[in-house]
């Protein structure tokens, strides 16, 4: 480890890039220490302890902008990433955008992302977790013979933060996770069912009771499946599948990709593109959220932007340099690591609960699919094509009949969010881009 | 790679250094930061030599405290990386990246058991550390003494002359102007063009237990773009990618401007695509990139991990029927120029041509030390990592379809009605049921055994067993992907090559919308 603390550090090469040249500057570091335990067949399979530490430099001269990061932090190594970054932006196009912000942190809300019980977790909790996540699996079903894994482990982050306008920042959080990978065996057919939580605080993680029995329930529900005749008709998307869909949706609503024509929302704001039911938000300080954080990878303070408002595209999620692009302030979401100039990412990014129960969506239609399982590149933020490998349960009168694999779902996102005709109330936030259960009026099915 | 003696480190990073300084003073007229003491000082930080740090005697001890509680094997895994990254977008240079990570990790491997521990430091205590914290995964074992290490010669699959003139930036910047220009001229749809440029030099040093000690260097060049056309609201992307683990002369013998070319009339070609048939039919696929198919299908379920663990669905089935008679799949560690190929994997055991089917019979698991010998098999030298900062899984390298015989366009004669799929997209597989999927970047009809209409994007799928019985027909135009593919496993991301001839399947899934 360097002699220096981080401050010192950053504040050493920021002051060392200004004095050679570079008219800004700006050093992101981050120390991050985490532990993980997976056991399988109750015995431990793999015991991991590590520490990372790394610096990325930013500087612009004239407009022109250069980067580069390192994991060595020895004096004449980042003596000469200071020299080698400047010699970089000389080489780079200058452009308009290409400035640090200046806006300085106002008082800081608590947000509640570091739990002094996670740091406290040894690998032997974690192992005892894991494996007492793995015997509930087992317990839940005979027909749960084996795991692919369970696994436990903790992560405590530090982010370290100036440039040549703002003063040394930071901040620290935590998180820890829980999960298992079950497999359920019916004469020679094996599916898998996973289920994971992850939380800031240890007190908010679902015990290993529940996320071992709801493994299970998953890989038990695919026995059986079997494919359906091509159709179209409507589709529910539970929980864990329209996250993942939510999650593809993540490129259409970048302020960087509106302002280059790659998503298909571009040109789009203020106009209606979803239907009225569909709230999206990104939360970058929501109490304990995974994604909360007091500042962004620029420095700016986070915030909450409604992105679509009851089906109303409201804004797209903004970089500093994206914003300025599209004449619009920057939203706090530059989403960075050391190793990576900043880019729109997102915080907490969720679809608003909606009022109905997951039994009652499932009532509600008469012949059709419920999806628990989406798969593939088929998303293209760009055209809008939507097309995905999924597995689920067949529903007939409402009720669910028979588990389904081995089909897909195609439509196109223009249509489909306006189609979306019930909203869950089952969010859950085990992930920092979560939605309820969605259910669209209709897709295409293919099938056998 | 080998190690090449007569371009060390130093030399290489100091030319480069040199170069920069030439366009930096050059351009903004900056005093030089690189004249030759200074640079000659300063990289003595960012070039040094892996072994300055860990010679041989320094990994015999690392060695021996990994194996102070006990375990059947231990190995020291430095690695420091060189990378550059150039974003082009909109015409112009959007952002240049330099990286330098750098970092080694120990790990202790006791029956199914692994312990892990990495430093982002290379230094002979933090290294200690590690291995202590590695050797915590063996509870109550007596000590195992390591055979001492030393030097194991490592043989190139195959010569990359002149790297060096990669890590010129004008050539660079050269190379994604004319590719980007190449492309808005195609047609005035294209409203975007963006081109991501990365390069980069990885030197490895690994120890082992087993007396190992090996060093190696390993090139990897990749470009892409991406264009986009627009017509009355709507948006179509093409690409197109260039690189491989390649020298000098590659960048002679390739035509850039073709590949902007290419990736710009496809996004134009697919304005105005009716939408992708739903539901199954026969299919063609077309050469190269096309392997995704067998890298999902087969592939990861050959992999020795999910095999040894009984969770892969090709678990226990050496012998038996897992494709048509006709189909061989080859996985080639050493396959030219390939982005999966190196001289030796991760764990230090040379790179080898593993059949995995001949004649539609399963011959082969791909494996590492671990799996290999917890299933009583060799190594097929398929361990890699993403980074020091993981421990090896077991990974595909190059993995393809080999050639039949047939004329590519005599596969098309006799179907009424198909799909044929010009370009693919990623893919994914659940390797426990063996259902997977791929998408589909540029797709069109047959009809009555011609190529007609285009299709919108679409994924297929498939099982991977019933699929690979349903291949009825190989051209003779095998191609391997080098340029682009990068497979996820486990949250580790590897370069990987993928290949396949034309194919003819009886029957896929396709997934689009029109019934």
């Amino acid at each position: 480890m360097p002699a220096l603390s981080p401050q010192e550090l950053m504040e050493r090469v920021r002051s060392t890039a200004e004095r050679s040249g570079a008219s800004e500057a700006e050093t992101y570091m981050e120390v991050i220490r985490f532990t993980e335990v997976r056991v399988r067949q109750r015995e431990i399979e793999l015991v991991q302890q590590s520490s990372i530490q790394g610096l990325g430099l930013r500087v612009f001269r004239d407009r022109r902008m250069g980067f580069m990061y390192t994991t060595d932090l020895r004096t004449p190594v980042l003596d000469e990433i200071v020299n080698r970054t400047i010699a970089l932006a000389g080489q780079a196009t200058p452009r308009d955008e290409n400035k640090l912000t200046e806006e300085v942190l106002s008082t800081l809300q608590e947000l509640e992302i570091f739990d002094d019980s996670v740091p406290a977790l040894g690998p032997g909790d974690l192992a005892n977790l894991a494996r007492s996540a793995e015997q509930n699996a087992f317990a839940r079903d005979k027909r749960i013979e084996t795991t692919n894994d369970a696994r436990c482990g903790v992560q405590i982050h530090e982010i370290h933060f100036t440039n040549t306008f703002i003063p040394y920042q930071t901040f620290h959080a935590t998180s820890c996770w829980l999960s298992v990978s079950a497999v359920a065996t019916q004469g020679s057919q094996r599916r898998e069912g996973e289920f994971g939580d992850r939380q800031r605080f240890y007190a908010d993680l679902q015990t290993p009771e529940r996320v071992g029995r709801r493994a299970a329930d998953r890989a038990l529900a695919k026995l059986g499946a079997a494919p359906v005749k091509s159709a179209k008709g409507p589709v529910i998307l539970e929980a864990d599948a329209a996250s993942q869909f939510l999650r593809s949706l993540l490129g259409a609503v970048s302020g960087q990709n509106a302002a280059d024509q790659r998503s298909f929302l571009a040109g789009k704001l203020g106009q209606a593109v979803a239907s009225p039911l569909l709230t999206i938000h990104d939360d970058g300080i929501m109490r304990r959220g995974l994604g909360s954080r007091p500042f962004d990878g620029e420095g700016i303070q986070s915030r909450r932007t409604v992105v679509i408002d009851r089906g109303v595209l409201a804004r797209f999620l903004q970089t500093t340099e994206s914003g300025r692009r599209m004449g619009v302030g920057s939203t706090g979401n530059a989403g960075r690591s050391y190793d990576s100039i900043p880019n729109v990412g997102p915080t907490n990014f969720h679809v608003e609960q909606g009022n109905q129960s997951l039994d009652k969506m499932i009532a509600g239609v008469g012949t059709g699919l419920l999806v628990t399982d989406l798969a593939g590149f088929g998303i293209d933020t760009v055209s809008g094509e939507f097309s995905q490998q999924v597995e689920g349960q067949w529903i007939e009168g409402g009720k669910i009949a028979r588990p389904v694999e081995g089909i897909t779902i195609g439509g196109n996102l223009g249509e489909m969010l306006p189609g979306i005709d019930a909203v869950g109330n089952d969010l859950e936030l085990r992930d920092s881009v979560r939605s309820p259960s969605l259910r669209f009026r209709e897709l295409t099915i293919g099938g056998a | 790679m080998a190690w090449d003696e007569s371009l060390s480190r130093r030399s290489f990073l100091r030319r480069s250094a040199l170069l920069s300084s030439a366009i930096l003073t050059g351009s903004v007229g900056i005093p030089s930061l690189f004249d030759p003491p200074a640079a000659d000082a300063a990289i003595m930080g960012i070039g040094q030599e892996l072994r300055d740090v860990l010679n041989e005697e320094t990994v015999n001890r690392i060695l021996v405290e990994s194996l102070a509680r006990g375990g059947d094997f231990a190995d020291v895994f430095a690695e420091q990386r060189f990378r550059t990254d150039i974003v082009f977008d909109n015409g112009a240079i959007d952002s240049v990246t330099y990286g330098y990570p750098r970092g080694a990790g120990v790990r202790v491997v006791r029956r199914n058991q692994i312990g892990y521990a990495f430093s982002d430091e290379i230094s002979y205590n933090a290294l200690l550390d590690a291995a202590r914290v590695a050797s915590s995964v063996v509870e109550n074992q007596s000590p195992v003494t390591p055979i001492d290490v030393s030097r194991r010669p490592v043989q190139a699959p195959f010569p990359i002359a002149d790297p060096e003139p990669l890590m010129n930036e004008v050539a660079k910047f050269d190379l994604v102007t004319r590719m980007d220009r190449a492309a808005r001229a195609v047609d005035p749809r294209i409203v975007a063009v963006r081109v991501t440029y990365m390069d980069e030099v990885r030197d490895i040093l690994i120890g082992t237990s087993d007396g190992g000690y090996l060093t190696d260097r390993q090139y990897l060049l990749s470009v892409s773009l991406t264009a986009t056309a627009f017509q009355n609201g709507e948006r179509r992307s093409g690409y197109g990618s260039l690189g491989g683990r390649v020298g000098e002369s590659y960048l002679t013998r390739v035509d850039p401007e073709e590949i902007g070319k290419r990736a710009a009339t496809q996004a134009i070609t697919l304005l105005g695509a009716g939408p992708a048939p739903a539901g199954p039919m026969p299919v063609v696929i077309g050469p190269g990139w096309g392997g995704v198919l067998v890298h999902e299908s087969l592939g990861h379920a050959s992999e020795g991990d999910a095999v040894r663990r009984g969770t892969s669905l090709l678990a226990g089935r050496l012998g038996t029927i897992v494709a048509a008679p006709m189909v061989r799949v080859v996985d080639d560690g050493r396959w030219p120029n390939g982005r999966g190929s190196a001289a030796v994997d991760d764990e230090g055991t040379p790179t080898q041509r593993t059949v995995l089917v001949e004649g539609g019979i399963l011959r082969s698991y791909l494996l590492d030390k671990q799996n290999g010998a917890l299933l009583g098999l060799r190594s097929t030298g398929n361990a890699r990592r993403m980074s020091y900062r993981q421990w090896p899984l077991v990974r595909m390298t190059n993995t393809y379809i080999d050639r039949g015989a047939s004329d590519p366009a005599s596969l098309l004669s006799g179907i009424t009605k198909g799909f044929y799929a010009a370009q693919l997209g990623g893919g994914s597989v659940d390797t426990t049921s063996g259902n997977f999927n791929f998408a589909v970047r540029e797709g069109y009809w047959i009809e009555n055994g011609r190529i007609t209409r285009p299709v919108r994007n679409a994924v297929l799928i498939g099982n991977s067993i019933e699929t690979m019985k349903r291949i009825e027909g190989l051209g003779n135009d095998l191609a391997v992907e080098q340029s682009h593919g990068t497979c996820g496993k486990d949250g580790q991301w590897v370069p990987n090559g993928v290949g396949q001839p034309t194919v003819r399947f009886s029957s896929i899934v396709v997934g689009g919308t029109s019934l």
